[in-house]
């Protein structure tokens, strides 16, 4: 079974706030899609709306070509992890991960094994209060897995983990999507998502800002510039800035030349007489990436902030 | 619908409050209900028939403090999981909302129902073996107390309906203000302050009219045996007006669970 989430001219509102301002986007089996934006850009909001928990005020929201509302064991199409704290403190993990099997008639033995998959096996049996943060997002998880879905959405999945549990969680989201299934993932840092995700989906103010291949995007950011290291960094700006090179200082011995091949580069600064000790094709991150991207989106501003739910 | 029970039954069976207040709720029916029978005897009276009192009402007026546990269960059903934040995972595996309402309010029917039968016979029990002693006599007009006789059976059979309807009532309440403590809080009001008003009000009339209102009052004629004709308003027609309380409070907690946003 292959399933795509789909949202088309999703829009929200909440009070005097437009959260959600016409959004639309695909996660596609197969891929790990990265849903980023700066907090408060309306991805959880987004996600809730997939989910059926929030009602949008125009739009609509598919999984598998159906709103989730209308699937009668949901938890087998979409797994999702919205919240890991969303437990209650007093119930076994395993009484929790079972309540949610019997809702969708999901065999008992699907519980022991999504509890061995995330490995919560020795703590299953404790109530869900006492977990550390990680442990909690293993059994978010861990129910997100419980039906065996082909599509997966996971809010903010590494928040607040340590590097073993970040690991954990980027090499579980390529396996899920290897395996066929359509993975959508948030984030507000991008740095969270290089290496894990293959498509992108930025948004900001409620709306896409981009919609684009991991590999695309950071060629577009790399575009054309040239990394340039130097003892004499001062002189290297001047003579290049008088060839019409657009020249910015980077690290302590860099500086990053755009408008000028990495030829001519060499040709003005062997004729300037300006010793270089290395010179190579700049190859953008996704953080600069985004942060191009999102320069003019960023609506996070001192006093103003905080994620709305 | 039925798998919907059954995740509703497995949520309630394996929060540990819910042993501790179903237990809770049979053992202080049994418990305040014989208190309260031993602490009365005949000997204020002219004659032990004169006393004229309703035994079976004495020995199930544990109920009065065993409500308590029944609306806290009600009431934590559907507030508990807006306070621990299940409410989302509970709308993302069952996402029809009246669905996940009606399977909270049987298996906290089925619960209470339980819990308070046990409670009530426990109760008629303790009054059978209580009220003989302190001069409540077959041979003074009080006959030995049997859930099989009739107006003992009705007001038992009443005790337990009146103790699911009120955790319905309390059920209702926290869907519609999404808070335990604020869900309880509204329906001990509800429950205690009307008859305490009522005994305020100087007008006879009026404070008929308030008896027969109030939820509590009128939902406890149920356990009238005696007298039936002195009574504000008749057992099942009190229990009814509970009864119409609950239905409205579910009304009203189900329209706005399932028009809001969870």
């Amino acid at each position: 079974m292959e399933a795509t989430i789909e949202v088309r001219g999703l829009r929200k509102r909440f009070g005097p706030r437009l959260a959600v301002d016409g959004l639309s986007f695909t996660a596609a089996p197969g891929l790990v899609t990265g849903f980023v934006g700066p907090n408060g850009a309306g991805k959880s909001t987004t996600m809730r709306m997939i989910l059926g928990l929030d009602r949008p005020d125009e739009g609509a929201a598919l999984v598998g070509g159906r709103p989730y509302r209308s699937l009668r064991t949901p938890l087998c199409h979409l797994g999702a992890m919205l919240d890991a704290s969303a437990v209650h403190p007093a119930r076994r993990a395993r009484d929790h991960l079972r309540w949610l099997a019997h809702a969708n008639g999901i065999p008992a033995r699907r519980v022991g094994e999504v509890i061995e998959l995330a490995g919560l096996g020795s703590v299953a049996n404790r109530p869900a209060g006492g977990f550390s943060l990680g442990m909690r997002q293993r059994l978010g998880i861990a129910a997100a897995l419980l039906g065996d879905p082909p599509a997966l959405m996971f809010d903010e999945p590494v928040n607040g983990l340590d590097p073993e549990g970040v690991a954990w969680i980027r090499g579980l989201l390529r396996s899920l999507a290897a395996q066929g299934r359509a993975v959508l993932v948030s984030s507000h840092l991008m740095s969270e998502l290089e290496g894990g995700a293959d498509h992108l989906v930025v948004i900001g103010r409620g709306r896409v800002i981009a919609d684009t291949g991991v590999a695309e995007l950071l060629a577009a950011a790399s575009g054309g510039r040239t990394e340039l290291r130097t003892p004499d960094r001062q002189r290297a700006m001047t003579a290049l800035a008088r060839e019409g090179a657009e020249v910015a200082a980077a690290e302590r011995d860099a500086v990053t030349v755009s408008g000028l091949p990495a030829e001519r580069i060499i040709e003005v600064l062997t004729a300037a007489r300006v010793p270089f000790t290395g010179i190579a094709e700049h190859r953008a991150t996704l953080e600069e990436a985004y942060m191009e991207l999102t320069r003019d989106a960023v609506e996070f501003r001192a006093g103003t902030g905080g994620e709305a739910l | 619908m039925s798998r919907a029970l059954h995740a509703e039954w497995t949520k309630l069976r394996t929060l540990p409050s819910t042993g501790w207040l179903l237990a809770a709720l049979a053992a202080v029916t049994v418990l305040v209900g014989a208190a309260v029978t031993g602490a009365v005897d005949t000997s204020h009276c002219a004659t032990p028939a004169g006393c004229a009192e309703d035994t079976p009402r004495l020995a199930l007026s544990g109920v009065r403090i065993a409500q308590v546990a029944a609306v806290a269960l009600g009431a934590l059903a559907v507030g508990g999981e807006y306070a621990a934040g299940t409410i989302g995972a509970t709308l993302t595996a069952v996402p029809r909302r009246v669905t996940v309402l009606a399977a909270k309010a049987a298996v906290v029917s089925g619960a209470v129902a339980a819990s308070g039968t046990a409670g009530v016979l426990g109760a008629v029990a303790a009054g059978r073996l209580i009220l003989p002693r302190n001069g409540f006599t077959p041979e003074h007009g009080y006959p030995l107390l049997s859930p099989a006789d009739g107006a003992t059976a009705r007001a038992a059979f009443g005790t337990v309906l009146y103790l699911v309807l009120t955790a319905l009532l309390a059920l209702g309440a926290g869907a519609a203000l999404r808070d335990s403590a604020a869900a309880i809080t509204a329906v001990l009001a509800l429950l205690w302050i009307v008859p305490v008003l009522a005994s305020l009000v100087a007008d006879d009339t009026w404070q008929r009219r308030l008896d027969r209102f109030a939820p509590m009052t009128a939902g406890l004629a149920v356990q009238s045996t005696r007298s039936l004709e002195r009574l504000p308003i008749g057992p099942w027609a009190g229990l009814g007006v509970l009864a119409a309380y609950a239905v409205a409070a579910l009304l009203a907690g189900g329209a706005r669970f399932a028009a809001r946003d969870a």
